[in-house]
């Protein structure tokens, strides 16, 4: 592979090389991601992670662990940069984003540290390309203090089963209602649109629901501008874990399986819209 | 009004919302005790569209207290109720209930897996527009499989607005309907003709040349060829409306369009468009059929003028009229007809309460009018 022929000497410079046989490994997930332009990027031994955030309000994190990458090379205990995500998903799909069986851009990632472009080296029958990235430096992520101890109420869905749903989300309504309970309706999304009320009923023994765990009724909104671009994770993913914590913040977790069945996460959080007295 | 309706029946009402969405903007349903109507009507009154479905559609059927007066008809916004019939793969049933005091509708899908999807919409109390149409006075009577229909309107194009359709003792003829265009050279001209054998009947009282909206048609093909139900056509000569219609043992389907006037044949005046709200009057008290004649408007009836200068009562409508009359529709170079598009007449339903059959069409016979129960669906017998 034309990649692997570059000089040991380049290898030395980088602080974080990457490697994929098959780069929508990476692309698909972080189109999951891509509300905003830019992305945090937070590369350490275990893996990579990417982070996109829209007005402290909602964050997006996709996590590729080590293991999935061909090759992982990482020499220090944490590298963060910041990249304009949108031209970093132009390049991945240099070649055109070809869905063909068995032609795939193969993509060696690397980064040589502050101050430097992320260099992508991008390779499909033979042509190569070198993108270089300008990068930023790394905000620092919101932490929504989401902890599990604090957590109220959880449940994990099978997706196909909110995909419709969320296919049919009323978007004249300005929030997404989220309602757990221990009790009926169990699980329910609502919308308040221009022509009505919409609500989706997810009782606690149905067979999409694979696990049910809620201590006590909350009845949560959150602004649905926010939460629709999650539709695009929801849409790359097998299951869905909802939990909600004491204040009210939401958070998503998405299992999604890429083009070789490994699995990946992509997670959001997401701030309440307003208070609602809990039952 | 509160009704349940299994799997396939959801998927039928569906496709009967997606045949009227073609037609209107606004769905009207009206739950009566002979079933549950879904109507519909474009703006320039020149297409009505009506779905019944009679009780035995549906699991259950229950008229509210209201039965016996006022039933009340519910106006829907088209964009409100088409998207929740979209994706019906994992509906189970469906319970649509209609509230009166909070003019709200409830439409519930139980799905798949224990899933819930309620709706609650709004819904505008109307009075119900009727087509009034006496088929059984049209000289001439197409019925034929929804197939052999949905296979001539195939050829064409989707952005095809208008066709005609010709009718002589010899052949049915469909053919693309262009207005005043001086791009002749752009346009292809597509015409294709069934020999009368063809149809599973074939009735041709008078020969005509009839012209109609073709898009606002294909959604009732589409539900019909669904069904595999034959399509009943009865029509007349140019400017008076034409029918389309289905029926089966638990649904009839209509579709009434008007066609285009014959401009060369002056002798025959625009037919007066009435919209009538839904009134307590008898049948016999509604405006006389025969057009161009001075009406006599009973209270709560618009009459909006004809081209023939009669009173105006809505200007939105008369505007859209004078339109539609306007000189460069006359001055044309080629001898195809039709200047003006002419409108349906609308007629209110008697409300009688307990006969639970309004009549759907008026004759010119007003006696004949009161003694028979006209329905507009009922296809010829063979």
């Amino acid at each position: 592979m034309p990649l692997s022929t570059q000089s040991q000497g380049d290898a030395e410079q980088y602080v974080l090389v990457a490697s994929l046989d098959n780069a929508r490994n990476l692309s698909n997930i972080l189109k999951a991601i891509t509300f905003k332009d830019h992305a945090i990027f937070s590369a350490t031994p275990n893996g990579l992670k990417v982070t996109v955030e829209d007005s402290k309000c909602l964050q997006a994190n996709a996590f590729i662990q080590s293991e999935i990458f061909q090759e992982y090379t990482i020499k220090e205990d944490s590298v963060g940069f910041q990249v304009n995500l949108t031209v970093l998903l132009d390049c991945l799909n240099i070649f055109g984003g070809s869905t063909a069986p068995g032609v795939s851009t193969a993509l060696r990632m690397c980064y040589k540290g502050y101050g430097y472009p992320l260099t992508l080296f991008l390779e499909e029958g033979g042509v190569v390309t070198v993108c270089k990235i300008n990068t930023e430096e790394p905000e620092e992520p919101v932490d929504f203090e989401f902890c599990s101890t604090n957590v109220t109420n959880k449940v994990i869905l099978q997706s196909e089963s909110l995909k419709e749903a969320f296919s049919e989300l009323d978007m004249t309504s300005e929030v997404l209602q989220i309602t757990m309970s221990p009790s009926q309706p169990y699980f329910r999304l609502s919308t308040f649109g221009n022509s009505g009320n919409a609500h989706y009923d997810y009782p606690k023994d149905s067979d999409m629901m694979e696990l049910f765990k809620c201590t006590k009724t909350q009845t949560n909104r959150y602004k649905m501008s926010l939460l629709k671009p999650s539709t695009k994770a929801l849409a790359l993913s097998c299951k869905v874990s909802v939990r909600t914590d004491s204040r009210g913040f939401l958070s998503l977790q998405y299992l999604v399986r890429n083009d070789d069945g490994q699995i990946c996460f992509v997670e959001y959080y997401c701030c309440p819209d307003e208070e609602v007295a809990e039952d | 009004m509160n009704c349940v309706l299994e799997g396939n029946a959801v998927k039928a009402f569906g496709k009967a919302i997606h045949s009227l969405s073609r037609i209107g903007d606004e769905l009207c349903l009206d739950p009566m005790s002979k079933g549950l109507a879904l109507r519909s009507v474009n703006s320039a009154h020149s297409a009505y569209a009506c779905f019944l479905f009679s009780p035995m559609f549906f699991q259950k059927y229950n008229l509210g207290p209201e039965q016996g007066s006022e039933t009340v008809q519910c106006k829907l916004l088209m964009k409100s109720i088409l998207p929740l019939f979209r994706c019906l793969a994992t509906v189970e049933r469906c319970q649509i209930q209609i509230n009166t005091p909070n003019d709200r509708v409830k439409i519930q899908f139980f799905c798949r897996h224990g899933i819930t999807k309620t709706h609650d919409l709004c819904f505008e109390e109307s009075e119900a527009l009727q087509a009034a149409f006496a088929s059984h006075l049209c000289p001439n009577v197409l019925k034929a499989p929804a197939r052999v229909l949905g296979e001539m309107v195939m050829h064409f194009p989707v952005s095809q607005e208008e066709i005609t359709l010709s009718i002589t003792p010899l052949r049915v003829s469909l053919r693309n309907y262009f207005e005043g265009r001086n791009d002749h050279m752009k346009i292809m001209y597509t015409e294709m003709s069934l020999h009368p054998d063809e149809f599973d009947y074939f009735q041709i009282g008078v020969e005509s040349n009839i012209t109609f909206c073709l898009k606002e048609l294909r959604g009732l093909l589409s539900f019909a060829e669904s069904h595999c139900l034959p399509v009943s056509v009865h029509f007349g000569a140019a400017g008076k409306p034409v029918c389309f219609s289905v029926e089966d043992m638990i649904l009839e389907a209509t579709v009434v369009l008007s066609t285009l006037i014959d401009s060369e044949s002056p002798s025959q005046p625009a037919e007066t468009l009435t919209v009538a709200p839904r009134t307590p009057t008898r049948c016999a008290d509604v405006v006389p059929e025969s057009p161009g004649e001075a009406a006599t408007v009973p209270a709560g009836m618009e009459l909006v003028a004809s081209s023939q200068g009669s009173p105006i009562e809505d200007p939105a409508l008369l505007l859209l009229l004078h339109h539609l009359s306007e000189p460069h529709y006359q001055e044309r170079a080629n001898s195809t007809p039709a200047s003006s598009i002419c409108s349906l007449l609308f007629r209110a339903k008697s409300p009688e309460s307990g006969e639970g059959l309004p009549v759907l069409a008026c004759c010119s016979d007003e006696e004949e009018a009161e003694e028979e129960d006209v329905m507009m669906m009922r296809s010829p017998t063979l």
